[in-house]
């Protein structure tokens, strides 16, 4: 057992009058420091200014693209398989590319149970899902509408993630023109 | 020591409506909570309540400095649905929040709010006192009234068959009473310094000798606990601690009953700031320049009060410009919005700092009233003595608001006392101080031989 022995007072500070006008000139800084720099307060206005985020907060979801637009997913499962929560609904379907046995057809995320623990992000084999949307507010009127479908996963700008070269590979990506051009017309 | 005996119309109409005095408290509530409101966010590195506006043309949503929640709050304190809890003494219950704040219009009636004015109105000389009851035992009165309000809280946490009500108001009556006597026996030395009970002479022995702070730091410093006391605020608010007694006395009020609590105690605040800048800080007096000195330089005294307003202005206009210029850099999405509203402030404060200028220089030039000597006394004109009055008020005021800051200051800083601590404070240690400090005032008085 560790035991922490604490200084005692001396007489000073037992007056407590002293320390107290000491309690008092700090308080009277910070509220100086509201009164005369009221922009250096460390609170944000919320809606109107948002937080900082960086991108390795787990925010909502997003699908990441293949160069011709297709999502990455290849179905498999391992994020549904993954999930705590069971948030994930997926249904495959064939797809019609030749190299890729199988593509999504559903990819459903219930935003009203996911708990954000990121699991499905680590599970995925083929970096197809990621959480650095930094979407952290999700106000809807019904529950139905907390549900992410494909459309909304994939509906995202890779101007937005000007520094991530993955999301630039995209449809509209800086390097979508060139990853299109490696991605394209041998096999096929 | 009236001049002479005269009661002309002048004199009635005055006399009637420094009865207008009576709402300063309730004002004071209006200045109170906005400070108290934003003061505490600030001391928390917050922000406070700011988002309430009113909607007008042109400049959009004026938030007046977050100024305008407190009418959002009056309205919904005055709103809300009155109820009384099964098993109450319905009587008492109702008729409970009412004495705190009943008290608060009477409390104020012997504070002077200004110096005796005197002047000479169609050849006799006319003599007013500045308070509204110019009476030979004026502190006292005070205080009889304000201990008063100790029965509100009494009333209240009988009437309303709750337990922790109840030991609320056994925690305010036993703090009362404790502090009472501290705070009558710190005074005393003043009072043995003044020689009289009447606050327009205490105020104006101190003008003509020193500060009662100066005076007596001691008996300062254990006026200010006991008042601190007294109030029943933070650190002292055992009376409605809220980690035992949930809200002590006020617990099964709400609306408009708790409002009045609510607005009891703060109007209790600027009462006893108003006595601690009355009996220590000079009242009415400004400092290093005597009343004579103001009278004779009526003009040349309003110029400088008009500059220091203009001079608060143009602080006030810095501060707004500052924000406006690092609002503009942020990216806050309602930054225009906000710079809209402040033009409004702007237009305001530009406008009042060429008044406050313009009536400086008006005043400096042409109010310089004639003084007069009848029997001995220097009597002014009529307008000296309005002037007077007015530069007198102000100066009490701002004293008075200062104090009110430190009650929010220390409500904000200082955790608050157990029980046992704040009764051990009392009793063993400011009451022994103020007993000494009285006893040594006493004798020093007499050595050096005052009155």
């Amino acid at each position: 057992m560790r035991v922490i022995k604490q200084r005692p007072m001396n007489w000073i500070e037992r007056l407590y009058i002293f320390e107290a006008i000491r309690g008092l000139w700090t308080t009277l800084k910070h509220a100086a420091r509201g009164l005369f720099r009221y922009e250096t307060l460390p609170t944000i206005s919320y809606p109107e200014g948002q937080p900082e985020i960086r991108n390795t907060y787990r925010a909502k979801h997003r699908l990441m693209l293949r160069p011709d637009g297709t999502p990455r997913c290849v179905a498999c499962g391992m994020c549904a398989a993954a999930c705590p929560a069971h948030c994930i609904f997926i249904e495959a379907t064939q797809s019609d590319d030749p190299r890729i046995e199988k593509r999504v057809m559903r990819f459903d995320i219930d935003h009203l149970t996911c708990v954000f623990c990121g699991l499905c992000v680590e599970a995925c084999p083929v970096d197809a899902l990621r959480m650095d949307t930094k979407v952290i507010s999700f106000e809807h009127r019904t529950r139905e509408e907390f549900v992410s479908h494909l459309f909304d996963l994939t509906n995202w700008d890779p101007k937005d993630y000007p520094n991530d070269p993955q999301s630039q590979v995209a449809p509209g990506g800086t390097k979508n023109a060139e990853a299109l051009k490696v991605w394209g017309m041998e096999v096929k | 020591m009236d001049i002479i005996e005269s009661r002309t119309w002048i004199e009635w109409v005055i006399t009637i409506a420094k009865f207008a005095f009576c709402f300063v408290p309730v004002l004071y509530i209006l200045l109170l909570i906005p400070m108290e409101r934003r003061g505490a966010g600030f001391m928390q590195d917050r922000q406070g309540p700011n988002r309430s506006y009113i909607k007008i043309p042109y400049f959009g949503k004026i938030r007046l400095l977050g100024y305008v929640q407190n009418f959002c709050d009056g309205t919904k304190l005055f709103f809300k649905e009155m109820f009384a809890p099964a098993g109450v003494n319905k009587f008492l219950y109702y008729v409970a929040p009412a004495i705190p704040f009943a008290i608060v219009f009477l409390s104020p009636c012997v504070i002077p709010w200004f110096g005796p004015m005197v002047f000479d109105w169609g050849g006799k000389a006319v003599r007013i006192s500045g308070s509204i009851i110019d009476s030979e035992v004026g502190v006292l009165l005070l205080f009889g009234l304000s201990s008063l309000s100790a029965y509100g809280a009494v009333l209240a946490g009988w009437a309303s068959k709750s337990k922790y009500s109840f030991l609320g108001a056994l925690r305010t009556s036993s703090m009362t009473v404790s502090y009472e006597v501290c705070l009558g026996l710190s005074m005393m030395g003043i009072l043995l310094l003044a020689g009289s009970f009447n606050l327009t002479d205490i105020v104006s022995w101190q003008e003509h000798h020193v500060w009662g702070i100066v005076a007596q730091p001691v008996a300062f410093f254990c006026f200010l606990i006991a008042c601190i006391a007294e109030t029943g605020r933070a650190p002292f608010d055992v009376a409605e601690g809220e980690p035992e007694l949930v809200a002590g006395y006020h617990t099964e009020y709400g609306a408009m009953q708790f409002g009045l609590f609510y607005m009891g105690e703060y109007s209790h605040i600027c009462i006893n700031s108003f006595l601690v800048a009355t009996l220590f800080l000079g009242g009415y007096s400004v400092p290093f320049i005597t009343t004579e000195t103001m009278q004779a330089h009526m003009g040349g005294s309003l110029a400088i009060l008009c500059g220091v307003l203009a001079f608060l202005v143009l602080a006030f206009l810095h501060m707004i410009y500052r924000y406006s210029r690092k609002l503009k850099a942020t990216n806050l999405t309602h930054r225009f919005e906000v710079l809209r509203e402040y033009s409004l402030y702007k237009i305001c404060a530009w406008v009042a700092v060429a008044v406050l200028i313009a009536l400086g220089v008006c005043s400096w030039f042409f109010y310089n009233p004639e003084n007069f000597v009848v029997n001995g006394f220097a009597v002014g004109s009529f307008a000296t003595a309005v002037g007077t009055a007015l530069i007198h008020l102000l100066v009490l005021v701002v004293k008075s608001v200062m104090f009110c800051w430190v009650w929010i200051w220390v409500r904000w800083t200082l955790p608050r006392f157990r029980y046992d601590h704040v009764m051990h404070l009392g009793w063993k240690i400011i009451l022994n101080i103020a007993l000494i400090n009285l006893v040594v005032t006493a004798v020093v008085a007499k050595l050096v031989g005052g009155n």
